[in-house]
Protein backbone atom coordinates (compact mmCIF):
# COMPACT_ATOMS: atom_id res chain seq x y z
CA UNK A 1 0.00 0.00 0.00
CA UNK A 2 2.75 2.24 1.07
CA UNK A 3 5.00 2.57 -2.53
CA UNK A 4 1.59 3.01 -4.72
CA UNK A 5 1.09 6.49 -5.40
CA UNK A 6 -1.73 8.03 -3.40
CA UNK A 7 -3.20 11.22 -4.05
CA UNK A 8 -3.80 12.46 -0.97
CA UNK A 9 -7.39 14.37 -0.31
CA UNK A 10 -7.10 17.89 -0.12
CA UNK A 11 -8.05 19.13 3.26
CA UNK A 12 -7.17 23.28 3.72
CA UNK A 13 -8.60 25.76 1.47
CA UNK A 14 -5.29 26.81 0.50
CA UNK A 15 -4.94 23.44 -1.02
CA UNK A 16 -8.40 22.90 -2.32
CA UNK A 17 -7.99 26.07 -4.60
CA UNK A 18 -5.44 24.31 -6.65
CA UNK A 19 -7.07 21.60 -8.90
CA UNK A 20 -3.62 19.25 -8.39
CA UNK A 21 -3.22 17.46 -5.10
CA UNK A 22 0.52 16.09 -4.05
CA UNK A 23 1.12 12.79 -5.55
CA UNK A 24 3.13 11.27 -2.65
CA UNK A 25 5.01 7.83 -2.71
CA UNK A 26 5.52 7.39 1.45
CA UNK A 27 9.06 5.55 1.82
CA UNK A 28 8.73 2.09 2.75
CA UNK A 29 11.31 2.18 5.89
CA UNK A 30 11.63 4.10 9.14
CA UNK A 31 11.14 8.05 9.08
CA UNK A 32 13.30 10.53 11.28
CA UNK A 33 12.00 13.03 10.60
CA UNK A 34 8.26 14.37 8.61
CA UNK A 35 6.75 17.34 8.01
CA UNK A 36 2.99 16.87 7.77
CA UNK A 37 0.84 19.99 6.03
CA UNK A 38 3.55 22.67 6.46
CA UNK A 39 2.41 26.09 6.26
CA UNK A 40 5.08 28.69 6.72
CA UNK A 41 4.97 32.93 6.33
CA UNK A 42 7.22 34.97 6.16
CA UNK A 43 5.10 38.12 8.11
CA UNK A 44 2.22 38.02 5.81
CA UNK A 45 3.29 36.60 2.17
CA UNK A 46 2.93 32.72 2.41
CA UNK A 47 5.52 30.60 0.85
CA UNK A 48 4.37 27.28 2.25
CA UNK A 49 0.93 25.68 1.20
CA UNK A 50 0.11 22.24 2.87
CA UNK A 51 3.46 20.55 2.33
CA UNK A 52 4.51 16.78 3.22
CA UNK A 53 8.01 15.71 3.41
CA UNK A 54 8.68 11.70 4.46
CA UNK A 55 12.25 11.61 5.32
CA UNK A 56 13.59 8.36 5.29
CA UNK A 57 16.52 7.05 8.16
CA UNK A 58 19.68 6.35 6.28
CA UNK A 59 19.03 7.46 2.70
CA UNK A 60 19.59 10.65 0.32
CA UNK A 61 15.99 13.25 0.19
CA UNK A 62 16.17 15.83 -2.54
CA UNK A 63 14.30 18.55 -3.23
CA UNK A 64 14.26 19.99 -6.49
CA UNK A 65 12.31 22.48 -8.42
CA UNK A 66 12.36 26.14 -9.74
CA UNK A 67 13.70 29.21 -7.86
CA UNK A 68 11.68 30.63 -5.32
CA UNK A 69 9.34 27.43 -4.87
CA UNK A 70 10.16 27.15 -1.19
CA UNK A 71 12.78 24.72 -0.96
CA UNK A 72 14.83 27.14 1.15
CA UNK A 73 11.88 27.89 3.08
CA UNK A 74 11.03 24.52 3.48
CA UNK A 75 14.48 23.42 5.29
CA UNK A 76 15.06 26.69 7.29
CA UNK A 77 11.11 25.34 9.07
CA UNK A 78 12.72 21.56 9.26
CA UNK A 79 15.13 22.93 12.17
CA UNK A 80 13.45 25.80 13.12
CA UNK A 81 15.96 28.50 12.38
CA UNK A 82 13.18 30.73 11.05
CA UNK A 83 12.62 31.11 15.13
CA UNK A 84 15.30 34.13 15.19
CA UNK A 85 13.43 35.78 12.76
CA UNK A 86 10.22 37.34 15.05
CA UNK A 87 7.98 37.75 12.04
CA UNK A 88 8.55 34.35 9.91
CA UNK A 89 6.36 31.75 11.34
CA UNK A 90 5.26 27.88 10.46
CA UNK A 91 1.91 25.70 11.31
CA UNK A 92 1.33 22.44 10.90
CA UNK A 93 3.37 19.60 12.13
CA UNK A 94 7.04 18.45 12.16
CA UNK A 95 7.90 15.05 13.66
CA UNK A 96 11.37 14.40 14.67
CA UNK A 97 11.27 10.21 15.44
CA UNK A 98 7.70 10.54 16.01
CA UNK A 99 7.50 13.19 18.48
CA UNK A 100 6.34 16.93 17.84
CA UNK A 101 8.89 19.66 17.37
CA UNK A 102 6.32 21.71 16.06
CA UNK A 103 2.72 21.63 16.43
CA UNK A 104 -0.57 23.67 16.90
CA UNK A 105 -4.21 22.83 17.97
CA UNK A 106 -5.73 24.59 14.93
CA UNK A 107 -3.52 22.10 12.13
CA UNK A 108 -4.18 19.35 14.52
CA UNK A 109 -7.82 20.02 13.50
CA UNK A 110 -6.97 19.87 9.93
CA UNK A 111 -4.59 17.27 9.98
CA UNK A 112 -7.56 14.92 11.62
CA UNK A 113 -9.81 15.71 8.87
CA UNK A 114 -7.54 14.51 6.26
CA UNK A 115 -5.17 12.00 7.78
CA UNK A 116 -8.00 10.40 10.44
CA UNK A 117 -6.89 9.93 13.94
CA UNK A 118 -4.12 11.80 15.26
CA UNK A 119 -1.92 11.95 18.24
CA UNK A 120 -0.29 15.02 19.78
CA UNK A 121 3.40 13.47 21.24
CA UNK A 122 5.82 16.48 22.35
CA UNK A 123 8.80 16.03 21.98
CA UNK A 124 9.84 18.48 24.58
CA UNK A 125 13.28 19.48 22.88
CA UNK A 126 14.35 23.17 23.23
CA UNK A 127 15.80 24.52 19.79
CA UNK A 128 19.12 24.44 20.87
CA UNK A 129 18.62 21.00 21.38
CA UNK A 130 16.50 20.57 18.43
CA UNK A 131 19.01 22.26 16.24
CA UNK A 132 21.94 19.51 17.51
CA UNK A 133 19.87 16.82 16.29
CA UNK A 134 19.29 18.68 13.01
CA UNK A 135 22.42 19.95 11.63
CA UNK A 136 22.11 22.50 8.59
CA UNK A 137 24.83 23.16 5.82
CA UNK A 138 24.49 26.57 3.96
CA UNK A 139 24.87 27.33 -0.25
CA UNK A 140 27.56 29.97 0.14
CA UNK A 141 30.48 28.34 2.96
CA UNK A 142 30.10 29.73 6.29
CA UNK A 143 33.73 29.13 7.79
CA UNK A 144 33.88 31.05 11.03
CA UNK A 145 36.61 33.72 11.64
CA UNK A 146 38.67 30.62 13.92
CA UNK A 147 41.27 27.91 12.95
CA UNK A 148 40.09 24.68 11.31
CA UNK A 149 40.14 22.72 14.49
CA UNK A 150 38.02 25.33 16.15
CA UNK A 151 35.29 25.40 13.79
CA UNK A 152 34.76 21.67 14.51
CA UNK A 153 35.20 22.00 17.66
CA UNK A 154 32.44 24.76 18.00
CA UNK A 155 29.00 23.07 18.09
CA UNK A 156 30.54 19.89 20.36
CA UNK A 157 31.88 22.68 22.47
CA UNK A 158 28.13 24.23 23.36
CA UNK A 159 26.59 20.54 24.15
CA UNK A 160 29.15 18.66 25.71
CA UNK A 161 32.06 18.88 27.79
CA UNK A 162 34.92 17.35 26.27
CA UNK A 163 38.64 16.66 27.36
CA UNK A 164 41.59 17.77 24.69
CA UNK A 165 42.30 14.24 23.98
CA UNK A 166 38.72 13.49 23.12
CA UNK A 167 37.46 16.39 20.92
CA UNK A 168 41.13 15.17 18.96
CA UNK A 169 39.62 12.52 17.91
CA UNK A 170 36.15 14.29 17.54
CA UNK A 171 37.61 16.34 15.00
CA UNK A 172 39.62 13.95 13.29
CA UNK A 173 36.94 11.77 13.08
CA UNK A 174 34.71 14.47 11.50
CA UNK A 175 37.08 15.45 9.14
CA UNK A 176 37.34 12.54 7.79
CA UNK A 177 34.14 11.55 7.25
CA UNK A 178 33.95 14.72 5.48
CA UNK A 179 37.11 13.67 3.29
CA UNK A 180 38.97 16.75 4.82
CA UNK A 181 41.26 15.41 6.86
CA UNK A 182 43.85 14.91 4.49
CA UNK A 183 44.20 18.23 3.33
CA UNK A 184 43.71 20.10 6.68
CA UNK A 185 45.55 17.59 9.04
CA UNK A 186 48.96 19.74 9.02
CA UNK A 187 47.54 22.81 9.16
CA UNK A 188 44.61 21.89 11.61
CA UNK A 189 45.11 25.68 13.64
CA UNK A 190 45.04 27.58 10.02
CA UNK A 191 42.53 29.73 9.91
CA UNK A 192 39.02 27.72 7.88
CA UNK A 193 39.16 31.04 6.31
CA UNK A 194 42.07 29.94 4.19
CA UNK A 195 40.34 27.06 2.26
CA UNK A 196 39.55 27.03 -0.95
CA UNK A 197 35.86 27.22 -1.47
CA UNK A 198 34.81 23.57 -1.89
CA UNK A 199 37.33 22.78 1.61
CA UNK A 200 34.80 25.47 3.36
CA UNK A 201 32.35 23.66 2.54
CA UNK A 202 33.23 20.22 3.17
CA UNK A 203 35.04 22.07 6.73
CA UNK A 204 31.16 23.25 6.82
CA UNK A 205 29.64 19.65 6.53
CA UNK A 206 32.49 18.12 9.43
CA UNK A 207 31.05 20.87 11.64
CA UNK A 208 27.69 20.06 11.61
CA UNK A 209 28.26 16.10 11.60
CA UNK A 210 30.56 17.10 15.05
CA UNK A 211 27.77 17.17 16.91
CA UNK A 212 26.34 13.81 15.64
CA UNK A 213 23.06 15.16 14.40
CA UNK A 214 20.35 12.65 13.00
CA UNK A 215 19.94 14.45 10.04
CA UNK A 216 21.73 16.87 7.92
CA UNK A 217 20.04 19.60 6.18
CA UNK A 218 21.80 21.43 2.87
CA UNK A 219 20.54 24.27 0.55
CA UNK A 220 22.52 23.92 -2.36
CA UNK A 221 25.52 23.15 -1.05
CA UNK A 222 27.56 22.61 -4.33
CA UNK A 223 26.08 26.17 -6.24
CA UNK A 224 29.19 27.39 -5.44
CA UNK A 225 31.74 24.85 -6.23
CA UNK A 226 33.40 23.95 -9.20
CA UNK A 227 32.72 20.58 -10.78
CA UNK A 228 35.53 18.51 -9.41
CA UNK A 229 34.96 19.81 -5.14
CA UNK A 230 30.91 19.42 -6.52
CA UNK A 231 31.99 15.90 -7.34
CA UNK A 232 33.78 15.23 -3.57
CA UNK A 233 31.37 16.67 -1.66
CA UNK A 234 28.68 14.11 -3.27
CA UNK A 235 30.70 11.33 -2.80
CA UNK A 236 30.94 12.62 0.75
CA UNK A 237 27.75 12.64 0.86
CA UNK A 238 27.10 9.13 -0.51
CA UNK A 239 29.41 7.85 2.45
CA UNK A 240 27.84 10.13 4.95
CA UNK A 241 24.46 8.33 4.48
CA UNK A 242 25.55 5.15 6.33
CA UNK A 243 25.81 7.13 9.53
CA UNK A 244 23.29 10.49 8.85
CA UNK A 245 19.99 10.99 6.81
CA UNK A 246 20.09 13.68 4.36
CA UNK A 247 18.02 16.13 2.88
CA UNK A 248 19.92 18.23 0.03
CA UNK A 249 18.42 21.08 -2.03
CA UNK A 250 19.85 21.19 -5.46
CA UNK A 251 19.14 23.08 -8.62
CA UNK A 252 21.05 20.28 -10.38
CA UNK A 253 18.88 17.61 -11.49
CA UNK A 254 21.71 15.11 -12.48
CA UNK A 255 22.63 16.18 -9.01
CA UNK A 256 19.50 14.84 -7.48
CA UNK A 257 18.88 11.91 -9.75
CA UNK A 258 22.85 10.79 -8.92
CA UNK A 259 23.11 11.05 -5.37
CA UNK A 260 19.50 10.78 -3.71
CA UNK A 261 17.05 7.97 -3.19
CA UNK A 262 13.65 10.22 -2.84
CA UNK A 263 12.73 13.43 -4.52
CA UNK A 264 10.29 16.18 -4.01
CA UNK A 265 9.55 18.02 -6.47
CA UNK A 266 7.98 21.38 -5.37
CA UNK A 267 6.13 24.43 -7.08
CA UNK A 268 4.79 27.28 -5.70
CA UNK A 269 5.15 26.78 -2.51
CA UNK A 270 3.62 23.19 -3.03
CA UNK A 271 4.95 19.89 -2.96
CA UNK A 272 3.54 18.34 -5.97
CA UNK A 273 5.48 15.00 -6.19
CA UNK A 274 7.18 12.88 -4.01
CA UNK A 275 8.70 9.89 -4.91
CA UNK A 276 11.80 7.59 -5.44
CA UNK A 277 13.99 9.05 -7.46
CA UNK A 278 14.53 6.94 -10.40
CA UNK A 279 10.28 6.69 -10.20
CA UNK A 280 9.71 10.27 -10.50
CA UNK A 281 12.87 11.32 -13.01
CA UNK A 282 11.78 8.19 -15.53
CA UNK A 283 8.08 8.05 -14.99
CA UNK A 284 6.91 11.72 -13.63
CA UNK A 285 3.11 11.32 -13.30
CA UNK A 286 2.64 15.13 -12.66
CA UNK A 287 2.38 17.08 -15.90
CA UNK A 288 4.49 19.85 -14.03
CA UNK A 289 7.03 17.88 -12.91
CA UNK A 290 7.48 16.17 -16.43
CA UNK A 291 8.32 19.56 -17.72
CA UNK A 292 10.32 20.17 -15.11
CA UNK A 293 12.89 17.39 -15.31
CA UNK A 294 12.76 17.36 -18.98
CA UNK A 295 13.80 20.32 -19.20
CA UNK A 296 10.99 21.91 -20.55
CA UNK A 297 10.09 24.74 -17.84
CA UNK A 298 9.13 28.00 -18.90
CA UNK B 1 30.97 74.80 -30.91
CA UNK B 2 30.27 70.75 -31.21
CA UNK B 3 29.16 68.62 -28.82
CA UNK B 4 32.29 66.44 -28.59
CA UNK B 5 34.72 69.06 -27.82
CA UNK B 6 32.54 71.06 -25.30
CA UNK B 7 32.46 67.24 -23.69
CA UNK B 8 35.82 67.33 -23.83
CA UNK B 9 36.50 70.89 -22.58
CA UNK B 10 33.96 70.38 -19.40
CA UNK B 11 35.78 67.52 -18.35
CA UNK B 12 38.90 68.57 -18.61
CA UNK B 13 38.32 72.08 -16.78
CA UNK B 14 36.36 69.39 -13.65
CA UNK B 15 39.00 66.90 -13.56
CA UNK B 16 41.76 70.35 -13.06
CA UNK B 17 39.24 71.55 -11.02
CA UNK B 18 39.40 68.40 -8.48
CA UNK B 19 42.98 67.85 -9.24
CA UNK B 20 43.71 71.60 -7.78
CA UNK B 21 41.51 70.98 -4.77
CA UNK B 22 43.39 67.93 -3.96
CA UNK B 23 46.82 70.17 -4.18
CA UNK B 24 45.25 72.61 -1.97
CA UNK B 25 44.23 69.72 0.78
CA UNK B 26 47.54 68.39 0.13
CA UNK B 27 49.86 70.81 0.46
CA UNK B 28 47.84 71.91 3.62
CA UNK B 29 48.73 69.27 5.29
CA UNK B 30 52.42 68.65 4.52
CA UNK B 31 52.90 72.67 5.54
CA UNK B 32 51.58 72.01 9.02
CA UNK B 33 53.24 68.26 9.36
CA UNK B 34 56.34 70.51 7.91
CA UNK B 35 56.38 73.27 10.39
CA UNK B 36 55.49 70.61 13.25
CA UNK B 37 58.98 68.58 12.65
CA UNK B 38 60.72 71.89 11.85
CA UNK B 39 59.92 73.86 15.13
CA UNK B 40 58.93 70.23 17.18
CA UNK B 41 62.47 68.25 16.55
CA UNK B 42 64.77 70.86 17.67
CA UNK B 43 62.74 71.30 21.23
CA UNK B 44 63.44 67.65 21.97
CA UNK B 45 65.63 66.86 24.61
CA UNK B 46 66.45 64.23 27.14
CA UNK B 47 64.50 66.51 29.88
CA UNK B 48 60.76 66.10 28.13
CA UNK B 49 60.06 63.27 29.24
CA UNK B 50 62.07 63.67 32.83
CA UNK B 51 60.99 66.93 34.16
CA UNK B 52 57.48 68.72 34.41
CA UNK B 53 56.80 72.04 33.25
CA UNK B 54 59.26 75.05 34.05
CA UNK B 55 58.80 78.22 35.14
CA UNK B 56 59.94 80.62 32.33
CA UNK B 57 63.63 80.95 31.68
CA UNK B 58 64.68 77.46 33.67
CA UNK B 59 64.96 73.77 32.07
CA UNK B 60 61.82 71.62 32.27
CA UNK B 61 59.31 69.35 30.37
CA UNK B 62 56.68 67.51 29.43
CA UNK B 63 56.68 64.87 31.61
CA UNK B 64 53.55 65.74 33.61
CA UNK B 65 51.24 66.65 30.57
CA UNK B 66 52.24 63.44 28.82
CA UNK B 67 51.40 61.05 31.75
CA UNK B 68 48.10 63.24 32.09
CA UNK B 69 46.98 63.02 28.56
CA UNK B 70 48.08 59.28 28.53
CA UNK B 71 45.83 58.27 31.59
CA UNK B 72 42.72 60.37 30.81
CA UNK B 73 43.03 59.14 26.86
CA UNK B 74 43.41 55.51 28.60
CA UNK B 75 40.57 56.13 30.80
CA UNK B 76 38.12 57.86 28.31
CA UNK B 77 38.84 55.24 25.49
CA UNK B 78 38.13 52.22 28.11
CA UNK B 79 34.86 53.47 28.87
CA UNK B 80 33.94 54.55 25.23
CA UNK B 81 34.74 51.03 24.00
CA UNK B 82 33.18 49.11 26.26
CA UNK B 83 29.87 51.38 26.29
CA UNK B 84 30.06 52.04 22.66
CA UNK B 85 30.73 48.45 21.38
CA UNK B 86 27.15 47.04 23.44
CA UNK B 87 25.63 50.06 21.80
CA UNK B 88 26.48 49.69 18.30
CA UNK B 89 26.11 45.56 18.90
CA UNK B 90 22.42 46.62 20.17
CA UNK B 91 22.03 49.00 16.77
CA UNK B 92 23.18 45.86 14.94
CA UNK B 93 21.60 42.90 16.70
CA UNK B 94 18.76 43.40 18.78
CA UNK B 95 16.75 46.50 18.76
CA UNK B 96 18.01 49.32 15.88
CA UNK B 97 14.97 48.68 14.11
CA UNK B 98 12.34 49.76 17.16
CA UNK B 99 11.35 52.70 17.40
CA UNK B 100 13.40 53.36 20.58
CA UNK B 101 16.51 51.88 18.56
CA UNK B 102 16.14 54.80 15.90
CA UNK B 103 15.70 56.90 18.26
CA UNK B 104 18.88 56.08 19.81
CA UNK B 105 20.94 55.97 16.40
CA UNK B 106 19.33 59.25 15.68
CA UNK B 107 20.77 60.59 19.05
CA UNK B 108 24.27 59.24 19.04
CA UNK B 109 24.30 60.91 14.97
CA UNK B 110 24.00 64.09 16.71
CA UNK B 111 26.30 63.44 19.59
CA UNK B 112 28.93 62.34 16.90
CA UNK B 113 28.64 65.69 15.87
CA UNK B 114 28.60 68.37 18.77
CA UNK B 115 31.21 70.51 19.40
CA UNK B 116 33.55 69.33 22.16
CA UNK B 117 33.19 72.55 24.12
CA UNK B 118 29.13 71.70 25.06
CA UNK B 119 31.00 68.20 26.15
CA UNK B 120 33.14 69.92 28.36
CA UNK B 121 30.67 72.50 29.71
CA UNK B 122 28.18 69.38 29.88
CA UNK B 123 30.89 67.13 32.28
CA UNK B 124 31.72 70.04 34.43
CA UNK B 125 28.04 71.10 35.05
CA UNK B 126 28.03 67.63 36.76
CA UNK B 127 31.19 66.42 38.11
CA UNK B 128 32.96 69.51 38.49
CA UNK B 129 30.42 72.12 40.03
CA UNK B 130 28.54 69.51 41.76
CA UNK B 131 29.53 65.27 41.95
CA UNK B 132 33.72 66.17 42.76
CA UNK B 133 33.53 70.43 43.48
CA UNK B 134 36.87 70.34 41.68
CA UNK B 135 38.84 69.96 38.53
CA UNK B 136 39.53 66.28 37.97
CA UNK B 137 41.56 63.87 36.11
CA UNK B 138 38.17 61.68 36.03
CA UNK B 139 36.34 64.60 34.52
CA UNK B 140 38.58 64.46 31.70
CA UNK B 141 38.32 61.05 31.22
CA UNK B 142 34.38 60.95 31.08
CA UNK B 143 34.50 64.33 28.89
CA UNK B 144 36.91 62.57 26.13
CA UNK B 145 34.75 59.03 26.40
CA UNK B 146 31.84 61.21 25.77
CA UNK B 147 33.37 62.05 22.49
CA UNK B 148 34.69 59.18 21.76
CA UNK B 149 31.52 56.93 22.52
CA UNK B 150 29.35 57.99 19.09
CA UNK B 151 32.14 57.29 16.73
CA UNK B 152 32.92 53.66 18.22
CA UNK B 153 28.59 53.43 18.90
CA UNK B 154 28.43 53.89 14.97
CA UNK B 155 31.27 52.26 13.38
CA UNK B 156 30.72 49.09 15.63
CA UNK B 157 26.79 49.22 14.14
CA UNK B 158 28.07 49.19 10.31
CA UNK B 159 30.64 46.90 10.85
CA UNK B 160 28.45 43.99 12.31
CA UNK B 161 25.94 44.89 10.09
CA UNK B 162 28.31 43.94 7.04
CA UNK B 163 28.69 40.34 8.52
CA UNK B 164 26.37 38.01 6.22
CA UNK B 165 23.38 36.90 8.66
CA UNK B 166 24.15 33.36 7.04
CA UNK B 167 27.15 33.16 9.57
CA UNK B 168 24.91 34.25 12.13
CA UNK B 169 22.39 31.46 10.64
CA UNK B 170 25.36 28.88 10.96
CA UNK B 171 26.04 29.85 14.50
CA UNK B 172 22.51 28.73 15.64
CA UNK B 173 22.69 26.23 12.86
CA UNK B 174 24.36 24.34 15.67
CA UNK B 175 22.60 25.21 18.63
CA UNK B 176 24.32 28.10 20.11
CA UNK B 177 22.02 30.99 21.12
CA UNK B 178 21.96 34.47 19.52
CA UNK B 179 24.40 36.37 22.10
CA UNK B 180 26.88 33.34 22.17
CA UNK B 181 26.88 33.50 18.33
CA UNK B 182 27.45 37.36 18.44
CA UNK B 183 30.32 36.95 21.01
CA UNK B 184 32.42 34.11 19.62
CA UNK B 185 31.28 34.53 16.02
CA UNK B 186 30.33 38.12 14.60
CA UNK B 187 32.74 40.09 16.91
CA UNK B 188 35.62 38.50 15.45
CA UNK B 189 34.33 38.46 12.13
CA UNK B 190 34.53 41.88 12.44
CA UNK B 191 37.35 42.48 14.81
CA UNK B 192 39.23 44.73 12.26
CA UNK B 193 36.45 46.66 11.73
CA UNK B 194 36.23 47.14 15.58
CA UNK B 195 39.57 48.30 16.11
CA UNK B 196 39.36 50.87 13.79
CA UNK B 197 36.40 52.27 15.70
CA UNK B 198 38.68 52.78 18.28
CA UNK B 199 41.22 53.82 16.80
CA UNK B 200 38.83 56.67 15.17
CA UNK B 201 37.94 57.91 18.28
CA UNK B 202 41.23 58.06 19.98
CA UNK B 203 42.11 60.00 16.62
CA UNK B 204 39.31 62.24 17.97
CA UNK B 205 39.88 62.75 21.34
CA UNK B 206 43.88 62.81 21.06
CA UNK B 207 44.11 66.24 20.46
CA UNK B 208 41.18 67.35 22.61
CA UNK B 209 41.26 70.92 24.55
CA UNK B 210 38.49 72.86 25.04
CA UNK B 211 36.51 69.98 27.53
CA UNK B 212 39.83 69.30 28.93
CA UNK B 213 40.19 73.33 30.14
CA UNK B 214 36.64 72.65 31.55
CA UNK B 215 37.26 69.29 33.36
CA UNK B 216 41.27 68.53 34.30
CA UNK B 217 42.47 72.15 33.99
CA UNK B 218 45.56 71.18 34.43
CA UNK B 219 48.55 70.82 36.67
CA UNK B 220 52.06 71.82 36.68
CA UNK B 221 53.12 69.36 39.05
CA UNK B 222 53.38 66.01 38.01
CA UNK B 223 50.40 63.83 39.36
CA UNK B 224 48.88 59.89 39.21
CA UNK B 225 46.03 60.96 41.20
CA UNK B 226 43.15 61.08 38.78
CA UNK B 227 40.62 62.52 41.44
CA UNK B 228 42.60 65.89 41.59
CA UNK B 229 43.29 68.31 38.58
CA UNK B 230 45.55 66.66 35.90
CA UNK B 231 47.70 68.01 33.01
CA UNK B 232 47.49 67.16 29.29
CA UNK B 233 49.36 67.37 26.01
CA UNK B 234 46.46 69.95 24.82
CA UNK B 235 45.91 72.34 27.60
CA UNK B 236 49.46 72.79 27.86
CA UNK B 237 50.10 73.43 24.65
CA UNK B 238 47.41 75.96 24.68
CA UNK B 239 48.93 77.78 27.97
CA UNK B 240 52.65 77.76 26.35
CA UNK B 241 51.47 78.61 23.19
CA UNK B 242 50.35 81.64 23.84
CA UNK B 243 52.78 83.02 26.22
CA UNK B 244 55.43 85.58 25.65
CA UNK B 245 58.08 82.82 26.54
CA UNK B 246 60.80 81.46 23.60
CA UNK B 247 61.07 78.19 25.59
CA UNK B 248 57.60 77.60 26.72
CA UNK B 249 56.57 78.31 22.79
CA UNK B 250 59.12 75.42 22.20
CA UNK B 251 57.32 73.08 24.50
CA UNK B 252 54.16 74.12 23.18
CA UNK B 253 55.35 72.59 19.71
CA UNK B 254 57.49 69.41 20.84
CA UNK B 255 53.73 68.54 22.24
CA UNK B 256 52.24 69.30 19.22
CA UNK B 257 54.39 66.62 17.58
CA UNK B 258 53.72 64.13 20.20
CA UNK B 259 50.37 63.77 19.97
CA UNK B 260 50.97 63.42 16.25
CA UNK B 261 53.53 61.06 16.60
CA UNK B 262 51.08 59.15 19.43
CA UNK B 263 48.09 58.89 16.43
CA UNK B 264 50.03 57.55 13.95
CA UNK B 265 51.91 55.08 16.25
CA UNK B 266 48.85 54.15 17.45
CA UNK B 267 46.88 53.84 13.93
CA UNK B 268 50.00 52.24 12.33
CA UNK B 269 50.05 48.97 15.20
CA UNK B 270 46.25 49.07 14.84
CA UNK B 271 46.30 48.10 11.32
CA UNK B 272 49.01 46.32 11.24
CA UNK B 273 47.46 44.33 14.38
CA UNK B 274 44.33 44.13 12.18
CA UNK B 275 46.00 42.52 9.12
CA UNK B 276 47.81 40.13 11.18
CA UNK B 277 44.44 38.46 13.16
CA UNK B 278 42.60 38.54 9.57
CA UNK B 279 45.72 37.14 7.99
CA UNK B 280 43.23 33.67 6.69
N1 LIG C 1 13.25 36.50 4.04
C1 LIG C 1 12.17 36.47 3.23
N2 LIG C 1 11.20 37.40 3.35
C2 LIG C 1 10.12 37.37 2.55
N3 LIG C 1 9.91 36.47 1.59
C3 LIG C 1 10.84 35.52 1.40
C4 LIG C 1 12.03 35.47 2.21
N4 LIG C 1 12.78 34.43 1.80
C5 LIG C 1 12.10 33.85 0.79
N5 LIG C 1 10.93 34.50 0.54
C6 LIG C 1 9.93 34.14 -0.45
O1 LIG C 1 9.50 32.84 -0.22
C7 LIG C 1 9.39 32.12 -1.44
C8 LIG C 1 10.21 30.86 -1.37
O2 LIG C 1 11.57 31.21 -1.31
P1 LIG C 1 12.72 30.15 -1.12
O3 LIG C 1 12.33 29.18 -0.09
O4 LIG C 1 13.98 30.89 -0.88
O5 LIG C 1 12.76 29.45 -2.55
P2 LIG C 1 13.84 28.46 -3.16
O6 LIG C 1 14.83 28.12 -2.11
O7 LIG C 1 13.04 27.29 -3.62
O8 LIG C 1 14.45 29.16 -4.33
C9 LIG C 1 9.82 33.07 -2.53
O9 LIG C 1 8.66 33.59 -3.14
C10 LIG C 1 10.55 34.16 -1.83
O10 LIG C 1 10.34 35.39 -2.46
MG1 LIG D 1 16.91 28.54 -2.04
Amino acid sequence: MNDIATPISPASPNIAASTEAPIMTRPTGELVLEARNLDFSYGKTQSLFGVDLPVERNRITALIGPSGCGKSTLLRALNRIYDMYPGQHATGRILLNSEDILSDRGSLARLKARDGDVELNESGLDTSALRARIGMVFQKPTPFPMSIYDNVAFGVRLHQKKSKAEMDVIVERSLKRAALWDEVKDKLSASGLGLSGGQQQRLCVARGIAVEPEVLLLDEPASALDPVSTAKLEATLMELKKDFTIVIVTHNLQQAARISDHTGFMFLGKMIEFRPTAELFERPQSPRTRDYVTGRFG
Amino acid sequence: MDRALRRKLTNGIFVGACGLATFIALAALVLILWSLVKEGVGGIDANIFTMTQPAPGSPGGLKNAITGSILMCAGGMAIAIVVGILAGTWLAEYGGQTPYGHAVRFLNDVLLSAPSILIGLFVYEIMVAHLFGHFSGYAGALALALLAVPIVTRTTEDMLALQPNTLREAGMALGAGRGFVIRSIIWKAASAGLLTGGLLGFARISGETAPLLFTSLGNQFFSLNMAQPMASLPTTIFQFALSAYDDWRRLAWVGALLIAVAVLAVNTIGRLLARETHRP
